[in-house]
């Protein structure tokens, strides 16, 4: 199990990032997940639950996109990996490109500026 | 009249686009170029607790011995055992992790210090037990090498994909036992094949050394090709 792990990880370039950004609560962060990312969303979200308490992205709410694998032939382009068998429905080749859906990655995250409305 | 002066709250998205392990990786990848430009090819070895990671490095440390220098890495949750099989043949620093179940850069690093100077050809880094999470954490290896012992199953490779996808050779380890276990070593390749169709396999007996000089073989073809670019 080493979500806790990789999501301190999130969690700590996230804030780095919104100070870099001026510093704004943050209220949502976006992570995608692949099948062959390594991690399982439901143990990525318990972590971050317990993680992010009493931090400052604790008003933060995380949304996990579960992407679908794709990989890449050379010469049929793209199509998607079912059942882990790594061979291009067109073709039938099998040294294709994962082009999808192995990373567990940080999409993006959106923070709230308050600002004195100058009337 | 004093102007009403309202708090406004505007929100703001900022793309990121990165991996979470991004900076692990490139921090592996400057390893793997230091070593590669040293001559020095590192070997990663995962697999399940007990599929016999140290008992192949003893045998490839005796079928190497006077032939080429190497160096050990050994990671377990705790204990100092497999370090002390493995000193006696090689230099060897025992990484313990504490309980979590796969190694991480940062214990390598600490583990070279202990090395000292790397004087070798190979260096190889025994992973903790676990088919899971070692397979998402580079640490700097030009070869991950998955180990599916005789014992262990012939189906185990689709069961694991992101192992075997993620690996450059397979090991099926125990053939000894092949009589006395129903397992296809023909079965298990194909199944790894169909996740990784890239994948060097080797059978080994570490018991007898059936296999050993084949596997040695494959490590010095890994190794010689370290320095010249890799086929797109
Ligand atoms: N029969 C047989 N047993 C083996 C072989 N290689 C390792 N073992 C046994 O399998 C067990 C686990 O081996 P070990 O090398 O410690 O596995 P590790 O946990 O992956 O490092 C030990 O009892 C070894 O003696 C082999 O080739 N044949
Ligand atoms: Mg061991
Ligand atoms: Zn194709």
């Amino acid at each position: 199990m080493h979500e806790a792990s990789l999501v301190r990880s999130l969690l700590n370039q996230v804030t780095d990032l919104a100070r870099q950004h001026g510093g704004g609560s943050v209220t949502e962060i976006r992570v995608e997940i692949g099948p062959l990312a390594g991690v399982e969303p439901l143990l990525v979200r318990s972590a971050f639950e317990q993680l992010v308490c009493g931090t400052e992205l604790d008003d933060a709410t995380l949304v996990i996109d579960e992407v679908p694998l794709v990989a890449r032939c050379e010469t049929c382009g793209e199509f998607a990996v079912d059942g882990f068998r790594f061979r291009c429905p067109g073709c039938d080749a099998s040294r294709v490109t994962v082009v999808r859906g192995d990373e567990f990655r940080i999409a993006s995250f959106t923070f709230a500026e308050t600002a004195e409305n100058p009337i | 009249m004093t102007p009403v002066v309202a708090p406004v709250v505007t929100s703001q998205t900022v793309a990121v686009n990165r991996d979470v392990q991004s900076a692990a990786r490139a921090a592996a990848a400057r390893l793997r170029a230091e070593w590669a430009s040293r001559g020095i090819l590192a070997v990663n070895l995962i697999s399940s607790p007990g599929a016999g990671k140290t008992s192949l490095l003893e045998a490839t440390a005796c079928h190497f011995a006077g032939k080429r220098k190497i160096a050990i890495l050994v990671g377990d949750l705790a204990t100092d055992r497999d370090a002390q099989r493995l000193a006696p043949l090689a230099p060897t620093v025992q990484l313990t992790t504490g309980g979590a179940c796969h190694l991480e850069l940062p214990l390598i690093q600490r583990g070279l210090d202990q090395l000292g100077t790397l004087d070798c050809e190979f260096l190889f880094i025994e992973n903790v037990g676990n088919l899971v999470c070692p397979a998402s954490h580079d640490l700097g290896e030009h070869v991950r090498v998955i180990l599916l012992s005789t014992t262990e199953g012939d189906d185990k490779p689709a069961k694991y994909p992101k192992a075997f996808r993620t690996s450059q050779i397979l090991v099926v380890s125990k053939t000894d036992l092949l009589p006395y276990v129903p397992f296809s070593v023909e079965a298990a390749i194909a199944d790894a094949h169909s996740i990784q169709p890239d994948l060097d396999c080797v059978a080994v007996c570490s018991r007898s050394g059936d296999g050993i000089a084949e596997w040695c073989e494959l490590l010095d073809w890994h190794r010689a090709a370290l320095n010249s670019p890799k086929p797109a």
